[in-house]
């Protein structure tokens, strides 16, 4: 009998049963909860380290030392909760990156995936003992060829894998607001591209390379698609905030529930990359021009100018954590309004099985 | 060499990797406001010049070489 179910997902000597990643979402969307909960299912769970400090006491007078204080806690959390496959999210435009990404190897965590920019320099931070993979998020096969090619280089090391996020997903995204809707621009069209440049690659460097195919993912007749197009796995991310696992507040998930596909909407971020939400109406009065600059006691975003943008996108997104939409907003990818029930991360990840199974057939 | 002659070698270098005509290239050109380049190809760029002018320039020193009279004067200085 054909095996119709989930093939493993091979990263170096990681082995996840369920091809599938969970992607990290700041702040605090995904924590030790939701990361937990996938990992132990069989995927693998990402922690965002984005302003992963801001229920620490001392957020405003330590920045620096309370979100690394929390990302560490966060991850031995995480980590006391499963035996899975745990990653980090790390968004290069972070101020204090290298930070990050120097105390999660020091946790042991097992991956680091960097996206929103280059992670140029992220080898360099690997010591002799470390086994964390690292694992960049790009959008475009040159970018996957320039960045593998500057890490091997500079430093022989070659990437462990390569997250290929597509337009469709939500958050920031590493196109121009024309591409996002441009044929020629969406993951079906650019996945058979990084394949290509990623395969020449491999036979350059004697080191295979999984490519995960990323953005508007939805089920498992899609994951079966970009499987059966070459991709050795997927990153998911929305469809796992209508989880009871996940870490952010119940009116965080009702938004997600309550979406409807008008709502989803491009929105320019004080990070400098367009990215998706919900609309509402504090981004309806940021879009009147409603939003006066802000003062900035930490330049979190090292991309970010406190003195044009027109509101701290570190303060709104806590403020939709905890569901206070007043002061915030939700992102999300472009299939969000199809979401209509909240499940555990178990029944999502069956339901996808079953999918992807019935797609086989 | 001298700027001059630089310059001419770079040109298609440069042009190749932003797929623009060489004509739109001189020394004060910069390369994100006056060539579009993006974050991806300065360091597309940087590469290429390392190659052809075996030198490695630490990243700290590329972020500021922000227009192609400054990055003809740095491979003037550390060419091998």
């Amino acid at each position: 009998m054909k095996n119709l179910d989930f093939p493993s997902l091979r990263i170096g000597d990681l082995v996840a049963p369920v091809p599938i990643i969970q992607g990290g979402m700041g702040i605090g969307i995904s924590l030790s909860g939701l990361s937990s909960a996938v990992a132990s299912q069989g995927g693998i769970g990402v922690i965002a380290a984005a302003g992963i400090g801001m229920c620490e006491t001392d957020f405003f007078k330590n920045y620096l030392q309370a979100n690394i204080r929390a990302l560490r806690n966060e991850i031995r959390k995480t980590q006391s909760l499963t035996k899975g496959i745990l990653g980090v999210n790390i968004m290069v435009a972070l101020s204090n990156f290298s930070d990050y990404v120097t105390a999660s190897i020091q946790e042991g965590i097992d991956i680091i995936f960097a996206g929103a920019g280059l992670p140029l320099n992220l080898p360099t931070y690997l010591s002799k003992n470390s086994k964390t993979k690292l694992v960049p998020i790009i959008s475009s096969a040159r970018a996957a060829h320039v960045l593998i090619t500057r890490w091997q280089e500079r430093y022989h090391y070659t990437a462990d894998a390569i997250v290929l996020e597509g337009p469709q997903a939500g958050g920031h995204l590493g196109f121009k607001i024309d591409q996002i809707n441009n044929p020629s621009y969406q993951l079906d069209q650019l996945l058979p591209e990084v394949l290509k440049a990623v395969s020449l690659l491999e036979s350059k460097y004697n080191k295979k390379i999984p490519v995960i195919a990323a953005g508007g993912i939805y089920n498992g007749k899609d994951i079966k698609k970009y499987l059966s197009m070459g991709a050795s796995g997927v990153q998911m991310a929305t469809r796992f905030v209508a989880t009871e696992e996940c870490d952010a507040s119940n009116d965080f998930k009702q938004a997600y529930l309550m979406a409807e596909k008008k709502d989803v909407v491009i929105i320019k971020s004080p990070v400098g990359l367009p990215g998706r939400a919900i609309q509402n109406k504090f981004l309806f009065d940021v879009s009147e021009g409603q939003k006066k600059p802000f003062s900035c006691p930490y330049h979190c975003i090292s991309t970010c100018d406190p003195n044009t943008t027109p509101y701290c996108i570190a303060s709104a997104l806590t403020h939709a954590k905890k569901g206070q939409f007043k002061h915030g907003f939700a992102f999300a990818g472009s299939n969000v309004w199809r979401i209509n029930q909240m499940v555990s991360v178990d029944e999502l990840i069956k339901t996808l099985r079953k999918e992807f199974e019935d797609a086989s057939h | 060499m001298n700027e001059q002659e630089i310059l001419e070698k770079v040109k298609p270098v440069i042009a190749d990797k932003l797929g623009i005509g060489e004509d739109e290239i001189t020394m004060e050109s910069h390369f994100i406001n006056d060539l579009g380049a993006d974050s991806l190809g300065l360091v597309d760029i940087t590469m290429a010049l390392e190659e052809e002018y075996s030198m490695e320039i630490p990243d700290e020193e590329a972020s500021k070489l922000v227009t192609v009279g400054a990055m003809i004067e740095y491979i003037k200085n550390n060419a091998k």
